[in-house]
């Protein structure tokens, strides 16, 4: 995620031809200028051809000439609303794949090395299935009379049976589901980092549990939650697949209407627009993490002030 | 030091309200008791700890010394016994309830806290307000000449440092007893030495009783008041360094401790005021009088800096002076006892002045005082 290189320090256009020439000239830079030169022709016809076409069809008039009418229309009427409940959408979705991921990966990572192996390979594995299969079968659990409601209707469980599909439930419990190996991994790696004896450490001077969680662990885990959090986030906005399938007429979130215009409407334009819409979130997502990385340590550092 | 109340909260009370003295208290652990399966690791060791007193386990790897340690602390819960601090039982407490203090050898400072924000977490714990938590702090990271690195994160500070910050905070709530496992055991030797004295000085200055866990028995005698000698789970000796050193009452202590020699024999005398012993090596020595019979078999063993060198045939021993070798003040000296070859050689200490040539024919003799003698059959450790 090193999008966001720090900016080159300003030097005079002479003297950085010369470190140019200089480091050119350097071995070892030839011979990885050279080693990497198929993967920069791989790059450039697959990576950044495609997304510069997109950009230019995005700001194609039906004249032909230069417009933003595409963005314009983007951000108008029913098209604003599904850009704005993707956002809410991916939010939600993220934040419960956030608590949930939480919970498993930090009682995975106290597990004996066996069960923690087969607790990761059941939390994995599914991932390896074809998304539509396992959105196929979240919907035969989520039904009217699928597994989840008949199992609360024979426990008479109060307002039973729910409606869990085709509509916001739906959509974010199934990509929940999709997000979760990527936030459990994450976490987990997080947290298995963490010296346990620590805990003791707070343990010893009188901290009870919840205080060392709350003061030690999540602190200590933090790194990983913002991590994982805007991960699944971006993950979130361009996901089509289990929206499409589980969500209702109000879930449409934006790459459902990508597709509607490239395959009902032939809508090129609209639909670059858009891509180029949820590239730009994307960057934004990334930026917010380095903000809050930035902003954390700024937090704490004024938090030391004695 | 000047006084430092204890501001608690009531309902948070961690130390009994006694402790507002500002000093230690009295620790007392009775037939304390653990076994991991059939190994037995702590085998009843019982032992009565004065307040403001300085208590070392001292012992090998494997000795039950971090064992025991662990149980008084509550990290560890054993299968029988009990530990009473300042007259409470806190046996089933989990540790958090003990409200002792503990540095570990690893230091275990929180890196995501400032080294001022790691001393004061056990202060904001008792909600102790805003001020006194400055005042204390300060005047904690001050004693501990730390005050310049308030601010840094632990990562950024040496191990020495680390480890004072890990000092800080476990005294800076003034716990009744503070715990200590190997806490120099990952230092150089220098800085060891160097916070040997701090910590003896601030135990002092404040009153605190400690129990210190080490396998180090240097750094034993400097810094305790009382040593415990741990064996196999049980307690060999718990005495003063000089007890230790001057009366063990085994032969592991008077190895571990002294190093002693150990010399073969056979009770020739038995009297009120002294025991002699014929050696095999052929000479009669002169030892502090002990219960036993005539004409047993017995180990005598005499530290090396308590032999003294005179001339052959004065001593119970005499032989060639086999090696010379210098250390600092030191010169450590072996003799090889003439008539038997099969013996081992005498180990002697001496002032660098007494120093005799390699080669030359000397006798070895000691004050009765400085010698002990164990019965031939129990084993040396």
């Amino acid at each position: 995620m090193a999008v966001l290189a720090p900016a080159s320090g300003s030097a005079t256009p002479v003297a950085r031809r010369k470190r140019l020439g200089r480091t050119l000239s350097d071995r070892r830079t030839r011979f990885g200028l050279v080693n990497a030169a198929p993967v920069v022709v791989y790059l450039l016809i697959l990576f950044v051809y495609p997304i510069f076409s997109t950009l230019m069809l995005s700001l194609k008039g039906e004249d032909g000439g230069l417009t933003l009418h595409w963005y314009a229309d983007a951000f108008r009427g029913a098209n604003l609303e599904i850009l704005l409940t993707t956002l809410r959408i991916s939010a939600e979705t993220s934040l419960l794949a956030l608590v949930v991921g939480f919970a498993l990966a930090s009682a995975i990572s106290r597990l004996t090395p066996l069960w923690a192996g087969l607790a990761m390979l059941v939390v994995i594995v599914p991932h390896f299935i074809s998304a539509l299969v396992r959105t196929y079968g979240w919907i035969i659990l989520l039904g009217d009379n699928g597994v989840v409601n008949n199992v609360l209707t024979d426990l008479h469980f109060p307002g039973a049976p729910f409606q869990l599909l085709y509509n916001e439930t739906g959509v974010v419990i199934g990509t929940t589901a999709v997000m979760l190996p990527y936030t459990v991994l994450l976490l987990y790696a997080v947290m298995k980092g963490i010296d346990r004896r620590l805990l003791a450490a707070a343990a010893s001077m009188g901290a009870g549990r919840i205080t060392i969680f709350r003061r030690v662990y999540v602190p200590l885990v933090a790194p990983g939650l913002v991590n994982a959090g805007v991960l699944s986030f971006i993950l979130c906005l361009g996901y089509y697949l289990t929206p499409a399938l589980m969500g209702g007429e109000k879930q449409t979130m934006v790459a459902s209407l990508i597709d509607e215009q490239v395959m009902k409407q032939n809508q090129w334009n609209g639909a670059s627009a858009l891509g180029i819409i949820l590239l730009l979130l994307t960057f934004a997502g990334l930026l917010l993490l380095r903000l809050l990385k930035s902003a954390g340590e700024a937090l704490r550092n004024r938090g030391t002030a004695s | 030091m000047p006084e430092l109340k204890l501001n608690l909260v009531p309902e948070q009370s961690l130390v009994a309200p006694e402790a507002a003295a500002g000093t230690g208290k009295p620790l007392t652990v009775t037939a304390l008791r653990k076994t991991y399966g059939a190994v037995t690791a702590v085998d009843e060791v019982s032992m009565e700890i004065a307040a403001g007193e300085f208590v070392t386990f001292l012992g090998s790897s494997g000795s039950g010394k971090t064992t025991t340690l662990m149980m008084i602390a509550g990290f560890c819960e054993p299968d029988s016994g009990s530990v009473v601090v300042g007259g409470r039982d806190v046996t089933r407490l989990a540790p958090q309830k003990r409200g002792l203090g503990f540095v570990f050898q690893q230091y275990l400072l929180f890196p995501h806290m400032t080294v001022w924000e790691n001393v004061a977490f056990p202060l904001q714990l008792r909600g102790v307000s805003r001020a006194e938590q400055r005042r204390r702090v300060g005047e904690t990271l001050e004693m501990a000449g730390l005050s310049a690195l308030a601010r840094r994160r632990p990562r950024e500070l040496s191990g020495g440092q680390q480890q004072r910050v890990a000092l800080c905070r476990a005294l800076v709530y003034r716990p009744p007893v503070i715990l200590m496992d190997e806490p120099l055991g990952a230092l150089d030797k220098k800085l060891r030495d160097q916070l040997q004295t701090e910590i003896k000085r601030i135990q002092r200055e404040l009153g605190l009783t400690v129990i210190y866990v080490t396998h180090d028995q240097e750094e034993a005698l400097v810094l305790s008041d009382r040593i415990a000698v741990m064996r196999d789970g049980r307690i060999d000796q718990f005495d003063t360094p000089r007890e230790l050193f001057e009366r063990p009452r085994t032969p592991f202590v008077a190895d571990f401790l002294g190093a002693a020699n150990f010399l073969p024999g056979q009770v020739e005398q038995l009297t009120s005021t002294h025991t002699l012993v014929r050696l095999d090596t052929g000479g009669v020595l002169k030892a502090r009088p002990r219960p036993g019979a005539e004409g047993a078999r017995v180990r005598v063993a005499v530290q090396p800096g308590r032999l003294v060198l005179c001339a052959p045939d004065d001593g119970f021993c005499t032989g060639t002076v086999e090696t010379v070798t210098y250390v600092g003040t030191l010169v450590r000296v072996t003799v090889r006892p003439a008539g038997r070859a099969a013996t081992e050689p005498v180990r002697l200490e001496l002032p660098v002045g007494r120093a005799p040539a390699v080669g030359e024919s000397v006798g070895i003799t000691a004050d009765p005082e400085n010698v002990s003698v164990f019965p031939d059959a129990e084993d040396g450790g």
